[in-house]
């Protein structure tokens, strides 16, 4: 690795520990509008990352990928989240089941248990390094936070954030074990999360408009 | 030859959807999609003949990919799309004229419906992996509006439950095809093509063992919420008895074999990388947790679609159960399952469907003496429990014997006896509520009639040919079972 290759890998390095603040931000937040910012600010950090390794690395495919995240993640999807939570006059606050302290203490415990995780598929890349594996344990945090927000906070915005969070988690994984997915494959998951984000867009509305809140403990007269 | 099926496998259902879209007579609906489903299946028939002579079929530049397990998944699919086509002409007519579908719901299914047809072919025919998972997250957003398609509190938050649980599961699978990627890319050199299956399967034994492993748990877990494996199962239920009958009826006999197809697929991928009973062991868990799960909530059931669900849960894990065990004739055993679970799911889905129009409930107390009111439709449901509940001489009891004697052959004594319980204990249950549906007393409450002579026809047909498979296996489905047990072995 030359010299230049280094600092892009260090620049990478604060961008991954950035994504992960967000994400942390995102556990202690209380309000939606917030949510919604700090993911459309994560998902930019991530697409710097991409951008460093299309450019910096020379791995030109994940261009596409980059310029996607930023349509679809940074731009599109929160402004669809902050038209839905408008225009159906959510209550702005978040509804807890864990609150803040206990949270932050458990997704703490996460990147530890995160790092463990991410250790032995490190250890396998032999030899051929790539300059973004660092981030590798940040990114497995990632989808481990999302899996968290989508438990322990209740309202359907906050779920899909949650699993926005994953699927940000992946991508980064992605970059940092292959340098992503083959072109085409990233596309089609491009495709399906922006599909998934305007079916449950629609759904929040169609929730809305049948039991008047969309807190997923009306969601309750299913059991057995 | 090869690019001109895939294309039509493809295309088809893909075009009666757009058409379906824009169209708004009932009558060009119906036919349109049973045209299509006909069409397809027909074209599966051609695919399954044509791997049986050429073992592999794959389109030029190597996007698509069919061998005979592809083969024998897109006959059992699209057969199951084509009764469930023909099903819903007779299904929505009764609800138009009883003024409980609007026309826009009625559009929107159809066009769903075919949306649904093609993500799962989609999902049998790619060589890719990346696009068997794209496929396979398609597939639950195609059918997230079909469950929520009558709009009511309780369809709606089932469908989100099963749109969140399903894309979470799907969402931790990506990773795992991703470490699978990783692993690959050590071995293969061109990255274009490491995703390949024809790619992966000629180089499985060099990939790295520890890789694969941590890759196939999550895999696993991703699959295996989509299939309804315990304990990711909880939004089957739900969703199978919300959403509409034949909607239901074709994710029962449809959708879960498209997520075991890929566990299949990365079954015999991790089991050559890894060696030993790491893949066995963990799939002989999953099926008996699956079977055993369900036990307390059959037995103490109110609703007869959850009941259907839970059987489906089930099923699910028997197939798992005999991939785990892992040898030439437990394959043969669990192949042999799918395609007598998906002819007997559709027979219990969709003569209950008859049952709840008539009775209006899904409750099952409420239904008493279906045998007088509904008698044909009540009959058939009672001959599909019996079929589905292993009751010789159908053709789920040869299947479920098969992998029974495959288990014990291989020396898995007590999981194979644990297997025995479960299916015997869960016999109880399943005949004496359909049995308390069907015979007992004829209560006051009214009855809006018997389906339509059409109806009947098809699902006498799938009882019969339920008879058939417990009696004699037709030659050329046994063949292409056998090719597709040595696709796991070759």
């Amino acid at each position: 690795m030359g010299p230049g290759a280094q600092t892009i890998s260090q620049y990478i390095d604060i961008l991954a520990a950035m994504i992960l603040v967000t994400a942390f931000l995102i556990v202690s937040s209380r309000s939606l509008t917030f949510y919604v910012r700090l993911f459309s600010l994560q998902s930019f950090f991530l697409a710097a990352v991409a951008l460093l390794v299309a450019i910096g690395y020379g791995e030109m495919h994940i261009l596409t990928a980059a310029i996607l995240t930023i349509v679809v993640k940074v731009v599109a999807i929160p402004i669809v989240l902050n038209k839905i939570t408008d225009a159906i006059k959510v209550r702005k606050e978040i509804d807890f089941t864990i609150n803040v302290t206990v949270s932050l203490l458990i997704c703490g415990g996460l990147v530890i248990v995160a790092d463990s995780v991410a250790q032995p598929i490190l250890s396998a890349q032999t030899g051929d390094t790539l300059g973004v594996s660092r981030v590798l344990p940040a990114s497995i945090a990632m989808i481990m936070i999302g899996l968290f927000i989508m438990v322990a906070r209740k309202k359907a915005v906050t779920q899909l954030i949650g699993l926005m969070t994953m699927e940000n988690g992946l991508f980064l994984s992605g970059l940092a074990i292959t340098y992503g997915m083959p072109m085409i494959v990233e596309v089609g998951i491009f495709f399906d999360i922006l599909m998934a984000t305007l079916i449950l867009g629609v759904f929040m509305f169609r929730i809305n408009r049948t039991f008047e809140s969309i807190s997923m403990d009306t969601l309750r007269s299913l059991r057995h | 030859m090869s690019i001109v099926l895939f294309s039509i496998l493809l295309c088809v259902p893909l075009a009666a959807s757009v058409y379906c879209g824009l169209e708004t007579r009932r009558k060009r609906l119906e036919t349109a999609t049973w045209i299509a489903s006909a069409i397809t299946f027909g074209s599966s028939i051609w695919l399954a003949a044509a791997v049986l002579e050429h073992t592999t079929l794959s389109s030029p530049q190597g996007w698509f990919y069919a061998d005979a397990l592809s083969g024998l998944l897109a006959l059992v699919v699209s057969g199951s799309s084509l009764v469930t086509a023909l099903y819903s002409v007779g299904y929505f007519r009764r609800l138009a004229r009883e003024e409980r579908v609007s026309s826009r719901e009625t559009r929107l299914f159809y066009a769903l419906f075919n949306v649904f047809v093609f993500t799962m072919m989609f999902v049998l025919l790619a060589n890719n992996l990346g696009f068997l998972w794209i496929g396979t997250e398609a597939t639950t957003l195609g059918t997230t509006f079909l469950v929520a398609l009558y709009d009511r509190e309780r369809s709606l938050e089932a469908a989100w439950k099963y749109v969140i649980i399903c894309s979470v599961g799907i969402a931790l699978a990506l990773f795992g095809i991703m470490l699978t990627y990783f692993s690959a890319l050590h071995v293969v050199p061109s990255s274009a093509n490491a995703l390949n299956w024809s790619t992966l399967v000629s180089v499985a034994g060099q990939l790295d063992p520890a890789i694969l492993k941590l890759a196939f748990v999550f895999i696993l877990v991703g699959f295996g919420t989509k299939a309804g494996l315990a304990p990711m199962h909880t939004w089957k239920p739900d969703a199978y008895a919300e959403a509409p009958t034949p909607v239901s009826a074709l994710m029962a006999a449809g959708l879960v074999n498209i997520a075991l197809y890929a566990l299949m697929r990365f079954h015999i991928l991790v089991h050559r990388a890894v060696g030993g009973s790491f893949v066995s062991t963990l799939f002989i868990i999953f099926g008996l947790l699956s079977m055993g799960i369900v036990i307390p909530f059959v037995l103490m059931q109110r609703d007869y679609k959850r009941l259907l669900a839970y059987s489906s849960i089930e099923h699910v894990g028997i197939i798992v159960f005999a991939l785990g065990i892992a040898t030439p004739l437990a394959y043969f055993g669990a192949l042999l399952h799918l395609v007598n679970n998906a002819i007997a799911k559709l027979l219990v889905f969709l003569s209950a469907g008859n049952i709840r129009l008539a009775y209006r409930s899904k409750i099952i107390h409420r239904v008493s003496g279906a045998a007088t009111l509904v008698p044909f439709s009540a009959t058939l449901f009672l001959v599909g429990m019996f079929a589905v509940t292993g009751w010789p001489p159908f053709g789920l009891f040869i299947s479920e014997f098969t992998i029974v004697s495959a288990g014990f052959a291989s020396g898995a004594i007590w999981e194979s006896s644990a297997f025995i319980f479960f299916v015997t204990a869960l016999f109880g249950g399943f005949i004496y509520y359909a049995g308390r549906m069907v015979l007992g007393p004829v209560t006051a409450m009214q009855s809006t009639g018997e389906a339509d002579i059409t109806t009947i026809i098809l699902l006498t047909v799938l009882a019969v040919s339920l008879l058939v498979m417990g009696i004699w296996i037709p030659e050329p489905l046994r063949l292409l079972l056998h090719r597709a047990v040595l696709v796991f072995q070759q």
